[in-house]
């Protein structure tokens, strides 16, 4: 009896992930087949769930009309250079505040809660004033400034999360032994934390992947340009161009998708640790 | 803020907390506040200034300041009421969704079955890709003409003519609260998923035995244990579905008949048509109350249970 | 501890390309002049594009090219936003004074960037320049349209005309509607819900308000004033008279009746695919739809008539346009002239005009065989009988007109849905009009 009742729970169970899997990957897959479609085919009617024929021309196409290798190393320096250095300063900031109780502490967490409560929009203006007095609008540098203090907040609220979950005892052994308070954070606690320490970085990795709005405002020339630009050109007067739209979309999900697959174990792992304190 | 954390007076939580000590929790907090200080704080303040001028890209030589106008003109406009009221059905559909369907598909997967590594790479998936081009793909498989959903419920006999999924009034709050479910499941299903794998097993057994049975055991054993992770992840959700225009303003602009803008793209709409700054501002202030109010009661009623970690 | 330092220099090594990068993009930024070895400063001119495409861009770079070639002391850098956000980018980089020479300015942003002091004025440079005098009414009328001053020479105009399917037209022994009553007569025999066939491609999302105003405009008849184009001749608004009603009705009618449901809510875009894809049997667009409907129809399938009238036989049409103004602040004024008066020869302008689909500014161009036949031709038509068919200026001029065009939006979603009157909304429109003009007076 008992055993009727599991393999049948076993088949919905199956049943629910075989569904959301579907639901879930079937826009990835509609982006696939869309960038192998000769243009033409691409709005034809009836719909074709799967190519009549397969071409590669529109991954040519959009390495030929823009330069789109240009815009995935701009894309990767950028937002590698900013998860790192979001990384390195929300590591010191989340340490002290998950390690020390002090006077201030509570409000300090709350400016950084409360930072992502405000509309990206409203200080833009002011943002951009500031980044042209400093000479770096149409620089990779003003980018990477402000994807990191994007990335601050969040990255500290998440790794003071993991710290708490690192028991005091192995800094102390540290410290005992001689090491300076930075030294004990940097030999001890990071290695233990390497699980929790890739889960953010992976967080804010594609947060700036991803960024639109400001690459495009602050950003002037075609040697500079991010992959999300690019692709926001794809919208023309007439239509999307779906056709480079897809496969500009297929070539920019495969790094983050690659980057997840390589560290999975790594966040799953690093966010089991997190997890109990958030 | 960079003054208090340097000055802070004592740091009391061991006694050979010293000066070392007190630099070195500056320095650490440093870098991190004085940067979020100057290039967010500093810049937002400079634009909550603009909400209380006549500022629009009209005539920017007639900034002037106008107190509350802004703020009456807003609120005096029927549409922003909509958008408000609109706001809370977004925010709350799509968080009970999100979260029902990413804490069922994280209970599924506690469990180790074979592919699983596979299975959690493809739910990874939607958070690999912008809000802004999630919302251009989802606009078009809503297509009224050219849309694959029509396509496929036609196909099925659902229906027999293409429903106008974003251009009726009646569907357009349906159609952009599905794609951004199927957006966010991702967020609640990976980080409830670490936070199941960390709960014991022990205690889980333990109830076990004493003949708690298995949804007895979620709600009494489970739930309470990843409190802390489900409060903070409910609490960042919120704030992010409010604060997230990209998808509406991708697949339906606030449209149509203003029937799916939220506070978020009717901000984005003030500045679009007219460039008007001030009024943007304004609506952005007014999101920000509500999200603050909303922060400070809910960490309130956390603290209160002691359930949260704030 | 190895682990750790390899992540450490492997990460690294981005942070310092970033670095060497950036060093490489700064010039850009800085722009002006840069000294070369041999004395003779090169000047560098930077110039930003709004109504991007792919295939205007190359024709733009490749027009660049040849002017650089006859002024070797100059560069040009032209910067190409996406579509979307390229006017709310010029404004951020004129806000700031970022370098630029160079802008295109269109009708609806012009009287805001003159407003902000952001443009030069071009009349001393138009005065000793020869192509002046070729320039049509309409260009002159545009490069003059505020106060009188030459602010931008402009590259083109857009006009709309009606696009008809003639198969469809031709099976059923009908002909191309001659006014708005006739466009939904014929829209009706046309339309078939059940094949997913209609008779007309509705605009009710983004830029709805250009066509509430010509079919309002149209049943004002002659009364319109041409360069004030929301008044009367006689100081009343078009939306204040008994014709705006009607005007309204039939509107609303010919969405309900005539256009697919989807179209409430389509743009630009979705209303010209939905007489490309076969949807749809009329549609009233600018030239630059031409190409895109030639290379999506198959020839005889499709034709161009003039725009439907409204009952008195006026109709009207917005003289749109867009083209190169130069900055107030630029450093390289006369440069920055050359460059424009190049764009804006007789020669340069036919092509362009060609590459983008809008009427070319210059009276030499009718000769043009190009624009005197085939999808071009009820342009000349139009043109011939200027009593019939009155061009108007845009009123973009007005500050409530970005209101306007998101009440076009709204409000006329909500009526053609039902849920207000046309009595409603012309009143509305009608108070927001008076209130406008009032302001803009005092």
């Amino acid at each position: 009896m008992r055993g009727k009742a599991y393999a049948a729970e076993r088949a919905v169970r199956l049943l629910v992930m075989a569904v959301y899997l579907v639901v879930m990957v079937f826009p990835l897959y509609w982006m696939l087949i869309t960038s192998l479609k000769p243009q033409k085919d691409i709005f034809s009617l009836p719909i074709y769930y799967w190519p009549k024929t397969f071409t590669l021309a529109n991954y040519e196409n959009i390495f030929k009309i823009t330069k789109f290798h240009v815009y995935i190393f701009n894309s990767v320096i950028v937002s590698l250079s900013a998860a790192v250095i979001v990384l390195a300063v929300a590591t010191l900031s989340s340490y002290v505040l998950a390690r020390h109780k002090f006077r201030g502490s509570g409000q300090i967490m709350f400016f950084f809660f409360l930072t992502q409560v405000i509309p990206a929009f409203i200080g833009f203006a002011p943002l951009y004033l500031m980044l042209s007095k400093m000479n770096l609008v149409n620089t990779t540098q003003g980018l990477i400034l402000i994807y990191t203090v994007m990335g601050i907040p969040f990255s500290t609220i998440m790794l003071k999360g993991f710290f708490q979950r690192v028991p005091s005892s192995l800094e102390e052994a540290a410290q005992i032994d001689g090491c300076s308070r930075l030294g004990a954070l940097i030999r001890v606690i990071l290695p233990v934390m390497l699980p929790g320490l890739s889960a953010t970085f992976i967080f804010s990795f594609v947060q700036n992947w991803n960024e639109l709005f400001f690459s495009v405002i602050v950003i002037n020339s075609e040697h500079l340009k991010t992959i999300p630009v690019a692709m926001n050109s794809f919208i023309t007067k007439f239509d999307v161009d779906w056709g480079s739209m897809s496969a500009a979309t297929v070539l920019s999900v495969i790094p983050t998708m690659i980057l997840f697959a390589l560290c999975q174990r790594l966040i799953v792992q690093g966010l089991t640790q997190g997890a109990e304190k958030g | 803020m960079n003054g208090s954390d340097r000055s802070v007076p004592a740091v009391i939580d061991k006694p050979r907390n010293s000066r070392s000590a007190i630099w070195f929790i500056a320095g650490c907090l440093a870098p991190a506040v004085l940067l979020v200080l100057v290039f967010t704080y500093y810049p937002m303040l400079r634009g909550v200034t603009m909400a209380f001028q006549n500022y629009t890209l009209f005539d920017l030589s007639d900034a002037r300041f106008v107190g509350f106008g802004n703020f009456k003109e807003i609120l005096d406009n029927p549409q922003f009421i909509t958008a408000l009221k609109n706001s809370v059905y977004w925010v709350f559909f799509s968080l009970i969704c999100q979260f029902v369907l990413g804490f069922g598909i994280a209970l599924l997967l506690k469990n180790r079955f074979f592919g699983r590594g596979f299975y959690q790479g493809m739910i990874f998936f939607p958070w690999a890709m912008s809000g802004f081009l999630i919302g251009l793909i989802w606009r078009w498989l809503y297509n009224g003409q050219i849309g694959v959903i029509n396509n496929l419920l036609i196909k099925i006999g659902l229906i027999d003519t293409p429903i106008p999924f974003l251009s009726s009034p009646k569907w357009g709050m349906f159609a952009v609260i599905t794609a951004n479910v199927w957006y966010g499941i991702a967020f609640f299903a990976i980080m409830l998923l670490a936070a199941l794998q960390s709960v014991p097993e022990e205690i889980s057994e333990a109830a076990e035995v004493d003949g708690a049975n298995r949804l007895q055991r979620l709600f009494r054993i489970t739930i309470p244990y990843i409190m802390p992770t489900i409060l903070t992840t409910v609490i960042l959700r919120i704030i992010w579905i409010m604060n997230f225009p990209d998808l509406i303003y991708a697949m339906t602009n606030g449209g149509p008949a203003g029937s799916t803008h939220i506070l978020a793209t009717y901000m984005m709409d003030k500045i679009i048509f007219g460039g008007d700054y001030g009024k943007a501002s304004a609506v952005g202030v007014v999101m920000m109350v509500v999200l603050v109010l909303f922060m400070v009661f809910y960490f309130a009623a956390a603290r209160r249970e002691k359930a949260g970690d704030f | 501890m190895s682990k750790l330092t390899k992540v450490a220099s492997l990460v690294s090594i981005p942070v310092m390309a970033s670095m060497l990068a950036a060093c490489g993009g700064n010039g850009g930024s800085e722009g002006g002049a840069s000294g070369e070895s041999s004395g003779q400063p090169k000047v560098k001119l930077t110039m930003i594009e709004s109504l991007s495409s792919p295939k205007r861009t190359e024709f733009l770079k490749q027009a660049i090219g040849e002017f650089e070639a006859q002024n070797p002391g100059i560069t040009v850098e032209l910067i190409t936003p996406p579509l979307e956000s390229a006017d709310s980018k010029i404004n951020q980089m004129f806000s700031a004074k970022q370098t630029l020479d160079v802008v295109e300015v269109r009708d609806v942003t012009v009287k805001q960037f003159v407003n902000n002091g952001y443009l030069e004025k071009l009349d001393s440079y138009a005065a000793n320049w020869p192509d002046f005098s070729t320039l049509t009414a309409s260009a002159l009328t545009m490069a003059k349209d505020i106060d009188n001053t030459v602010y931008y020479i402009p590259y083109g105009i857009y006009q709309r005309q009606l696009f008809y399917r003639k198969d469809l037209f031709d099976a059923k022994g009908l002909s191309a509607p001659k006014t708005w009553e006739e466009l939904y007569e014929v829209g009706k025999k046309l339309t078939d819900p059940a094949q997913n066939k209609y008779g007309y491609s509705f605009r009710g999302g983004s830029g709805a308000e250009q066509y509430i105003t010509q079919i309002v405009q149209d049943y004002n008849g002659a009364n319109v004033n041409p360069s004030d184009s929301v008044f009367n001749k006689d100081g009343s608004n078009i939306f204040s008279t008994p014709g705006a009603v009607e005007a309204l009705e039939l509107y609303k009618k010919i969405y309900k009746e005539i256009s697919p449901p989807d179209s409430a809510n389509w743009a630009f875009s979705e209303q010209v695919q939905g007489f490309t894809s076969g949807t749809t049997a009329m549609l009233i667009q600018d030239p630059d739809t031409i190409e895109t409907v030639a290379s999506s129809l198959e020839e005889g399938q499709w034709a161009t008539a003039p725009l439907p009238t409204g009952p008195e036989g006026v109709s009207h049409f917005v003289l749109g346009s867009a083209g190169w103004g130069m900055t107030s602040y630029s450093e390289h004024k006369e440069e920055a002239w050359k460059l424009i008066s190049f764009l804006s020869s007789p020669e340069q302008n036919l092509k362009f005009a060609k590459t983008s689909g809008v009427i070319p500014i210059h009276t030499t161009a009718s000769e043009d065989e190009f624009f005197k036949t085939g999808a071009y031709a009820p342009y000349i038509q139009m043109a011939q009988e200027p009593d019939k068919y009155v061009g108007v200026k845009p009123f973009t001029n007005y500050k409530g007109y970005a209101l306007y065009k998101q009440n076009g939006i709204e409000k006329g979603q909500a009526f053609i849905f039902g849920k207000i009157s046309a009595q409603d909304l012309a009143k509305e429109f009608s108070d927001f009009w008076n209130k406008e003009k009032a302001q803009q007076q005092s």
